[in-house]
């Protein structure tokens, strides 16, 4: 190892770790992911990591980096690498959180029709197609300008671009060095919801701790009804990611870069292969940020049209877009000197301090909003960057609840119906396009974002703000 | 290399003027004294006229001498430019009220409304103390503390009219006023100690104006994102083309 590897956990937290640590160094447990704990260090052993590989409470294992892992890397350093592992498939997966004037009394008595009319507007699930017209020319200039392109086209209002991470738009991005197939798959998928955890709901404050801060959000009192969309690149991003792999393997053998495990394929951050992935990973964040952006203009179209009024009438603003599967160029105070890192996120939130200059001037008081999506059915947190995350995460927190179960356990201890009716039990209104994954995304599948969220708060890596409970889901 | 500056003067053979070659050269110089520098009476141009005779370079001197050229060098290129530009003054002195309709400060003036000249403003004592006591009683109306010097406090007040007191400010409050809740600036973490209370507050009261500022520049960057959407954008649905997967 040649940095320290650390994960953040409570009591209940930590138990699930060493569980999942100790069935897989059962006897006869072969295949599958390496668990978190054996993942994060292995991460810690990569060539040109700086600070510490750093396991956020909601880590669970994932392909190469364990989800819920930051490592940054030193630019300077010939030797650092970047990984698409690192990454995650689903690049620049992120959660979007649109304010509206609504009170929860407003909206209970058609929260059915709003439920289908979103359902009816944001198409989801495995295979889905979006209803905006895009042709190969407009995916094209839509990789390499991100949420200008949405600006230009006239779905987002421009201060939804001054909320957004990066300003939805990575530079860097070049559709050139995107594959065809890449191109392909993703063409009829903008503005489409997905499967497996994405989401979209309606949301009502439920709790607010940060008085001061959630004003500056536009977020007044209890029962302010919000919008929660939580999607990513689709299936463009995993075939960017599954072609990079390829690319990476080859530059391994050819550098003689050494690894623990061989899902951590990755490339010197210099070299062709690593500045190829870095273009195209951006080519693919920027397609995520148009795919939520047009998921943003559908629900208001939605909302609009359940209201009979305007979304500007509405006040449906976006509070922030955060990425929680995303390699950044950032600088960071490293041992007192300043130096360019490429920091990881996967499953990992971005959580900058206030005063950052690159969190939007809105924010430079309270700190980085920080969009935390609960699992079906339980809540979500916004929480704010501190400046001891930025020393200790290089300003990196948690991302969600986390899964505990595998999707395929979860397929054979959970019964789909008994999911459903607990949620209808809860007085959540619920669309979902295969009724028969749901239970993969049933609550007992997840940690408890609860615990999750209040570690990360006592660590002081971010600070809790609001807390929303869900009153419908959209589901894939 | 002067072309323009004898097209300017209505010379008759600008494009083709090859001034490698002397007697071209010569004859433009006499074309310049017999229709702009007008430094002799026609009748005493003879000498210099008769370009092709050996007596032309001393009548030449002479002449160079009684316009007081200063060119030294003898090159006579040197010397034509020298005579292109004498030219100019001439003819731009001769006409100049016609030339100075075109300079930028009357261009200027021409486009914008006639300053009446007697501004009360412009004769203001500014060092006075009628001026000072009004500022400090107008301040007071307005309910600004005063600076110890006028003028700023004058500039604080211009910001409060301008801002809040104008046309549209007035009748629609709503629209134009920035209606803003109060933030605990005490308790606000400034995201670094300067060791002293005092300097701190400062600290924290420059952060706030400086946030000012990057708000006033943000709202001006999405006014002219708003002002070049009305132009490009076209937002599109086609419920045909979507599809529900499984």
């Amino acid at each position: 190892m040649n940095v320290e590897g650390c994960f953040y956990v409570n009591a209940t937290l930590e138990k699930l770790m060493l569980d999942e640590l100790r069935n897989a160094c059962r006897p006869g447990m072969v295949g599958g992911f390496l668990p978190g704990v054996k993942q994060i260090a292995n991460v810690a052993a990569l060539p040109g990591i700086v600070g510490r590989s750093v396991g956020l409470p909601d880590v669970h294992s994932g392909y190469g980096f364990a989800i819920g892992n930051m490592a940054a890397f030193d630019v300077n350093d010939p030797l650092s690498v970047v990984s698409p592992g690192g990454v995650g498939f689903d690049i620049n997966c992120g959660v979007r959180l649109l304010r509206t004037n609504l009170w929860e009394k407003d909206v209970l008595p058609i929260k059915e029709q709003l439920a289908q009319s979103l359902f009816d507007h944001i198409p989801v699930g495995v295979g889905s197609k979006g209803i905006i017209p895009m042709n190969a020319r407009d995916l094209e200039e839509a990789l390499e300008m991100g949420m200008d392109w949405s600006l230009r086209e006239g779905y987002i209002w421009a201060e939804d671009k001054e909320h957004c991470e990066e300003y939805g738009r990575m530079l860097n991005a070049d559709p050139a060095k995107v594959s065809m197939r890449a191109k392909k798959r993703g063409l009829p998928q903008l503005g489409t919801l997905g499967a497996g955890n994405h989401y979209a709901e309606i949301q009502v404050v439920d709790e607010i701790y940060d008085k001061w801060a959630a004003c500056k959000m536009g977020i007044e009192d209890k029962g302010q009804v919000c919008v929660m969309i939580h999607s990513g690149s689709r299936g463009f991003g995993h075939q960017v990611a599954t072609d990079a792999l390829v690319q990476m393997e080859k530059a391994m053998k050819r550098d003689n870069i050494e690894t623990n495990d061989r899902q951590l394929a990755c490339a010197r951050i210099h070299s062709e292969e690593g500045q190829d992935y870095l273009k195209s990973m951006a080519a693919a964040a920027n397609f995520a940020w148009v795919n939520r952006s047009s998921m943003t203009f559908l629900s208001r179209q939605a909302f609009a049209k359940q209201f009979h009024m305007a979304p500007d009438d509405l006040d449906m603003h976006v509070i922030y877009d955060v990425s929680h599967n995303i390699a950044k160029v950032e600088e960071h105070v490293v041992d007192g000197k300043p130096k360019t890192l490429l920091v990881h996120r996967k499953g990992s939130t971005r959580a900058f301090a206030p005063h950052h200059p690159l969190i939007p001037v809105d924010y430079q008081l309270t700190g980085q909003p920080v969009l935390i999506g609960g699992t079906m059915g339980t809540c979500s947190y916004v929480l704010t960057g501190t400046d001891q995350g930025m020393l200790e995460t290089f300003g990196s927190t948690c991302h969600g609840a986390g899964r505990a179960l595998s999707r395929a356990k979860s397929r054979r201890n959970l019964d789909y119906t008994e999911v459903l009716d607990k949620l209808d039990q809860m007085g959540i209104s619920i669309r979902v396009a295969s009724p028969k994954l749901v239970m993969e995304e049933a609550p007992e599948s997840y940690k408890n974002v609860t615990d999750v969220v209040n570690t990360c708060h006592a660590a002081g890596i971010s600070k809790k703000c609001i807390k929303l409970r869900p009153i419908a889901v959209i589901k894939g | 290399m002067f072309k323009r500056k004898l097209s300017a003067l209505n010379y008759p053979q600008v494009d083709s003027l090859n001034t490698s070659d002397e007697n071209e050269v010569k004859k433009v110089i006499l074309w310049l004294e017999e229709n702009k520098i007008k430094k002799y009476k026609p009748e005493s141009r003879q000498n210099i006229r008769n370009i092709n005779s050996s007596e032309w370079k001393k009548s030449y001197d002479k002449y160079k001498q009684d316009l007081a050229c200063p060119i030294k060098s003898d090159v006579i290129t040197d010397e034509l430019d020298w005579f292109i530009k004498y030219a100019l003054e001439l003819e731009y002195n001769s006409k100049k009220a016609t030339y100075e309709k075109h300079t930028v400060e009357n261009l200027k003036s021409a486009s914008t409304p006639n300053v009446i000249a007697a501004n009360p403003l412009d004769h203001l004592d500014f060092g006075g103390k009628d001026f000072e006591s009004g500022v400090k009683n107008l301040a007071q109306i307005l309910k600004i503390s005063p600076h110890p010097n006028p003028l700023i406090t004058l500039k604080a007040i211009s910001k409060v009219v301008c801002n809040r007191l104008s046309r549209n400010a007035i009748e629609k409050p709503n629209d134009f006023i920035i209606k803003g809740t109060p933030f605990p600036f005490e308790d606000a973490n400034l995201g670094f100690d300067l060791g002293d209370v005092l300097l701190n507050r400062a600290a924290k009261i420059l952060t706030l104006l400086y946030i000012q500022n990057l708000r006033d520049l943000q709202t001006k960057s999405n006014e002219l994102i708003v002002a070049a959407q009305s132009i490009t954008a076209n937002p599109k649905t086609d419920t045909k083309l979507g599809k529900v997967g499984k």
